[in-house]
């Protein structure tokens, strides 16, 4: 019998885009298209940019001080399910109002915060482009593929996305939790933090080639790489983190392992190697460096 | 024509024996085979040994090709002796230095020392790494040459080498099915560019880059990969200067008949289409 058939299906559909608050739009701007290499979309109202057929990945926000990811839901009932469960568990949620969707691109958004303070859409219907992805530069982005968020609370926070959300966790390497909620083996990665924000927004390429070569890329930019080339021993991703505008991450990953239907979470040890398999260390962000011997 | 089958051994001196086995053993990762007074044999495959380090002058340098038998190889000093090259017969003590049977010496045009040898040894026991670099092999070497289209020449006209694929006027060239096994790189006088071993995977190349990084071993060029052998590689520099290439990944001619060598440019994404750039003098 097929196990995927009978495995109840995620109301968590995709992780559709990443609004950044900054300060600095424009050079914010030309390093998303000159050094990452997506595609801006032309908008009065806000600097977008796309990575997939999707109509926009990351919108870049000098209206806000925090930054928040989107998540799609199936459907209205399963919005209305997940709204109705937040508020019995103490989770702050509201409805988006009409101008804060449109800015979003989606036709209803539940705006979440976890426990550690991140804000979550909760988007119904995002917005889908019929003309193709044209890159800027030749990295070979395949997609928005995944973020890593940082926890204060990571009890609780799990519980908003497994007990609440129906998010399941793939994997642990130390506390670090890598959470899955389609074929892939995760599409968010919650870090044990101080503080609230983002880790890193991860772009899928196309091949190891393309991440070597952005590696070469992005050292002759004198842009500072923050991780990598390294290869994730949980998911089986090549991965390359490096220093974007405003202290943000950015990463590309190539070889994100799909999860067997089976699969039972695996704790990796509390040492560097958990999180490379080849031996790149981070010095520069504490999330990614896992203490020793825990 | 003398018809090598394939590379047999590199013999390198060494100013300082106890530092090649000190690298070898925990930046390379070879096997140390046996440690003589004045010699170190390592292994990289099931061969008995494919690296020989020992005691004397670091610009000794040879290359040893195994061929047929003992007829092909007197046929060989035949041939050499008639183009020029002076031909000196292996004596008894030599071969047994070299674990071969018989073997004789010659310089090739730019002046590298060529040894041709008959059945060289292999061994009944496994081939067990000092450390995790995922070596399969030796597999091929980097000769420098004072002049490539004549160099080119001898190695396929003397010789039975065909030419893979060329950056330039450098000629990569091949023996077997195997992409190359020598490749020329240009350079002021004789001795050897690069020894290459081959790896298991993509992850071993980087897994070294980091660990020889570590040990501030000096990458000189890479991790990178060659856009004409298709390979993912690494060099890095060894005791006495000596440059040592993991690689993964190589091609193989699979039609003998029907390969055509391609030109590339002279420029460094012919030599690495990931944009690493060779730290190496020239």
């Amino acid at each position: 019998m097929n196990m995927a058939a009978t495995a109840p299906r995620s109301s968590l559909i995709q992780l559709c885009y990443v609004r950044l608050a900054v300060s600095q739009p424009q050079s914010a701007a030309a390093f998303a298209t000159e050094v990452l290499g997506l595609q801006a979309v032309p908008d009065k109202q806000a600097l977008l940019l796309r990575s997939d057929n999707r109509y926009h990945t990351l919108c870049l926000d000098t209206t806000t001080a925090t930054s928040s990811i989107g998540i799609e839901i199936a459907d209205e009932a399963a919005l209305d399910r997940m709204a109705a469960a937040l508020k019995q568990e103490g989770f702050t949620a509201r409805e988006a109002t009409a101008e804060e969707c449109a800015r979003r691109f989606v036709r209803r958004a539940l705006i979440v915060v976890d426990a550690t303070g991140n804000e979550i859409d909760l988007v119904l219907r995002p917005a889908q482009s019929g003309r193709r992805y044209f890159p800027s530069r030749d990295a070979g982005i395949t997609g928005l593929q995944s973020v890593g968020l940082r926890s204060r609370a990571l009890k609780d926070d799990l519980r908003l996305w497994t007990a609440i959300l129906g998010a399941r966790v793939s994997d642990r390497a130390g506390d670090v939790t890598y959470l899955q909620f389609d074929h892939k083996h995760h599409r968010i990665a919650l870090y044990p933090s101080s503080r609230t924000g983002l880790v890193y927004v991860s772009y899928g390429v196309e091949s190891m080639d393309a991440i070597m070569q952005s590696n070469y890329f992005v050292q002759e930019r004198q842009i500072k790489i923050l991780h990598g080339p390294g290869r994730d021993p949980a998911s089986g991703q090549i991965f390359l983190r490096f220093e974007g505008p405003e202290g943000y991450v950015f990463s590309y990953a190539y070889g994100l392992n799909d999860v067997e239907p089976n699969h039972h979470p695996r704790q990796f040890a509390s040492q560097p190697s958990s999180l490379c398999e080849w031996g790149s260390e981070c010095r520069d962000i504490p999330e990614l460096q896992l203490p020793s011997g825990r | 024509m003398i018809e090598l089958k394939d590379l047999c051994y590199a013999r390198l001196g060494a100013s300082d024996l106890d530092d090649a086995e000190s690298f070898s053993i925990k930046s390379l990762g070879l096997q140390v085979a046996e440690h003589t007074a004045k010699s170190l044999y390592l292994r990289s495959d099931d061969r008995a040994h494919t690296l020989c380090y020992f005691e004397g002058d670091p610009a000794d340098q040879t290359v040893g090709f195994e061929v047929e038998d003992e007829d092909k190889l007197t046929a060989a000093a035949t041939t050499l002796d008639e183009l020029g090259h002076a031909v000196h017969v292996g004596t008894a003590t030599e071969c047994s230095l070299r674990k071969v049977k018989a073997f004789i010496g010659f310089k090739d045009p730019t002046g590298n020392q060529i040894e041709l040898a008959v059945r060289p040894e292999r061994s009944g026991k496994r081939y067990v790494a000092t450390r995790d670099a995922g070596i399969t092999g030796f597999s091929h070497v980097g000769l420098y040459t004072t002049d490539p289209a004549r160099d080119e020449r001898f190695w396929t006209q003397v010789c039975n080498a065909r030419v893979s694929d060329r950056i330039g006027d450098i000629a990569l060239m091949r023996v077997n099915a195997i992409h190359h096994t020598v490749a020329l790189a240009p350079g002021r006088g004789a001795g050897i560019h690069h020894i290459n071993h081959q790896v298991g995977s993509n992850d071993d190349v980087l897994r070294s880059y980091c660990h020889l990084s570590g040990q501030r071993v000096p990458i000189v060029f890479g991790p990178g990969r060659h856009p004409t052998s298709g390979a993912r590689f690494l060099y890095f520099q060894g005791p006495d200067g000596m440059v040592f290439e993991y690689s993964v990944g190589v091609d193989e001619i699979e039609d003998e008949e029907t390969h055509r060598p391609r030109q590339f440019g002279f420029e460094p994404s012919s030599l690495c289409m990931w944009g690493a750039k060779s730290a190496r003098p020239r």
